[in-house]
């Protein structure tokens, strides 16, 4: 799988990142980084625990990392859910995890593949 | 020479996300040293020790902590923001969030997703801009303090060469320079009348050292004779102050403010308030301040100097024959000011003239400057203020003693390196109230006792003493602190944390 088919299977814009990034090994090396991110974890924990204010914090980070690495889909999923916590509509927020949580595994079982070979 | 080092900028990374400070490192790290930072906090802390270091923070909005805008309030309070550049990097286009940003000091403004180029760009126009101003800086600061310098020395020479001839010591031209300055001062506080600014004084007491440039067209027999003067000899003498006119109205730089009022000092300090002086017999406000000014200045400092034909007067003495009208009459308010500035004026007149003559400049220089708003952390002051950093640090190390300092906003605590090692407490630790480590140091209400202590004092009396008991390589000792708090220069002062040293008490000694 090339880094190209990882972006396609996780619905990224590949294109758009190595624009801004300049070299495939450094979009190589933040996507291999991405999996020991933690803020994913974060966001479902404090949500789950109602800790509403750090759940904002955390799906604020993963919707800032996603962006840079241009992994559209679970951006926009993150993005929605920020904007949902940021504006305290916590029962939307807690709606919208279901659709983060298959955006990451999606994504995140993109990215185990490409490192699979 | 020593070779100078290569400059290589330092950049302070401030964001949550390790991805995120991964991505600016990979960007920036080939031509930027780079620090990092996890939060707000972590990032006053750098600053707190290391800001002279600092060419730019990269601060992120959204941390936990301390998040970016209190970051901002941090570095206005102790206004780093005036010499480190901060750009914001965040996702927030909140327009609301952009406007608070640039409103705090942020420079510049990158957003998410990050692009090699628009960051490369940014960082480097940005330190550079800083960097320029800082030079500039430093520049004009140099050129003032030169030009001042050159200035004084000049018409110091010259004022010695109508000294030198006259035989009389190089003083008495400082003299009335420092009193001409003193009353002048004195004036501006007491009337509008005149147009007296700083300028102008500086002007006018530099002008002052020429008053008598027209004696050297004196023969010198006249000139130096000991004992009275002839009528003849006299009505000689008393040209002099035309022959210092006609000279200055000679010089090339006519619309010079300076050679205007040296025009009007030559030529009219010999003039009376009452009408009854020399060379125009000019009246009251006829004649123009400057010469009001350095005639009383000039009679002060003859009766109060040894001269051939009479002893030097004391200071009480010769105010004295001044207010009786024996030494010639001046304006009520002038003698006003003689009068209230009596005290300054025994002290200034003692000092070393040269070295009031440098501090003179060194005082103009710093006056000058202050009129720039924008130059007063100049390359100079941040020098001064990193080699006292650098005494109290290395003091610090060496000592054998625990030493701390305690900022409470951010609630920072910093430890000399034998506190540290001691305690077993990093260097740094912030938040400590809310430390585990520190908690297990010392006993909360112990530290809130002596919290509560220090915001109790004053300004004028900010030690406290402390008897209590920390644990101290790894038991519980008795200590004694001393230690005393720190307030700031508002009004009213604001309480901003302390420092002191944590002295173990002998056991024996409680027995």
């Amino acid at each position: 799988m090339t880094l190209q088919e990882c972006y396609a299977a996780l619905e990224g814009d590949y294109q758009e990142v190595l624009g801004r990034l300049y070299s495939e090994a450094l979009v190589q090396k933040f996507v291999g980084k991405f999996l020991s991110d933690k803020s994913f974890q974060l966001l479902q924990d404090t949500l789950k625990a109602g800790d509403y204010e750090e759940a904002f914090r955390a799906a604020h980070t993963l919707k800032g990392v996603t962006q840079n690495l241009s992994f559209t889909r679970l951006y926009q999923s993150s993005h929605e859910i920020t904007e949902a916590l940021r504006t305290k509509d916590y029962d939307l927020a807690v709606q919208l995890l279901p659709k983060v949580e298959g955006d990451y595994t999606r994504t995140a079982e993109a990215i185990r593949a490409y490192q699979g070979g | 020479m020593p070779q100078k080092r290569e400059q290589r900028y330092t950049i302070l990374v401030a964001d949550d996300s390790e991805m995120n400070r991964s991505i600016l490192r990979s960007m920036l790290e080939e031509s930027y040293d780079i620090i990092e930072a996890e939060d707000g906090l972590q990032a006053v802390a750098v600053l707190q020790q290391r800001e002279q270091e600092i060419s730019l923070v990269l601060l992120d909005i959204v941390m936990p902590n301390l998040d970016g805008f209190g970051v901002l309030s941090a570095m206005n309070k102790y206004n780093w923001i005036d010499s480190v550049p901060v750009i914001m990097i965040s996702a927030e286009s909140t327009h609301t969030f952009i406007e608070r940003a640039y409103d705090m000091g942020v420079t510049d403004y990158i957003s998410r997703p990050f692009d090699m180029m628009v960051v490369r760009r940014r960082v480097i126009n940005t330190i550079m801009l800083y960097a320029k101003q800082r030079r500039l800086a430093a520049m004009v600061n140099e050129q003032i303090y030169q030009k001042e310098k050159v200035n004084n020395l000049m018409i110091s020479i010259l004022s010695h060469i109508v000294e030198f001839r006259n035989e009389e010591s190089g003083l008495h031209v400082l003299h009335i320079q420092t009193m001409t300055e003193i009353l002048l001062k004195s004036l501006a506080r007491k009337t509008d009348k005149y147009v007296l600014d700083r300028e102008t004084i500086n002007l006018i007491s530099n002008a002052s050292t020429l008053h008598d440039v027209g004696k050297i067209c004196i023969p010198s027999e006249v000139l130096n004779k000991p004992g009275r003067f002839t009528n003849e000899e006299f009505a000689i003498m008393k040209q002099h102050s035309q022959m210092g006119a006609d000279m200055m109205k000679g010089v090339p730089f006519q619309d010079e403010p300076l050679v205007k009022y040296a025009y009007e000092i030559c030529r009219w300090h010999h003039e009376r308030y009452d009408g009854r002086g020399y060379p125009d017999g000019l009246k009251g406000e006829e004649i123009p301040i400057s010469a009001q000014v350095v005639a009383l200045a000039d009679v002060y400092d003859a009766l109060t100097s040894t001269r051939v034909y009479k002893p030097a007067h004391s200071h009480e003495k010769a105010l004295t024959m001044i207010l009786n009208g024996e030494c010639g009459t001046f304006q009520p308010l002038l003698l006003e000011c003689l009068v209230e500035s009596s005290d300054i004026i025994q002290q200034e007149m003692a000092v070393d003239t040269v070295t009031r003559g440098d501090q003179r400049i060194m005082e103009n220089t710093a006056a000058e400057l202050g009129q720039y708003e924008d130059l007063s952390a100049t390359d100079r002051t941040l020098f001064i203020l990193e080699q006292e950093r650098t005494i109290h640090n290395f003091f610090a190390s060496i000592s054998p003693n625990i030493l701390f300092r305690y900022t409470s906003t951010p609630p920072m605590l910093s430890l000399s390196p034998v506190g540290s090692q001691r305690l077993g407490l990093e260097e740094t630790t912030v938040d400590p109230y809310h430390n585990k480590r520190v908690q297990e140091l010392i006993d909360l209400d112990q530290l809130a006792e002596l919290a509560q202590l220090l915001q109790g004092t004053t300004p004028e009396n900010p030690v406290v003493e402390f008897d209590g008991s920390v644990l101290l390589d790894g038991r519980f000792k008795p200590v004694h602190i001393i230690c005393r708090a720190m307030w700031s220069f508002e009004d009213p002062p604001q309480y901003t944390g302390a420092i002191g040293k944590v002295l173990e008490t002998r056991e024996e000694e409680n027995r």
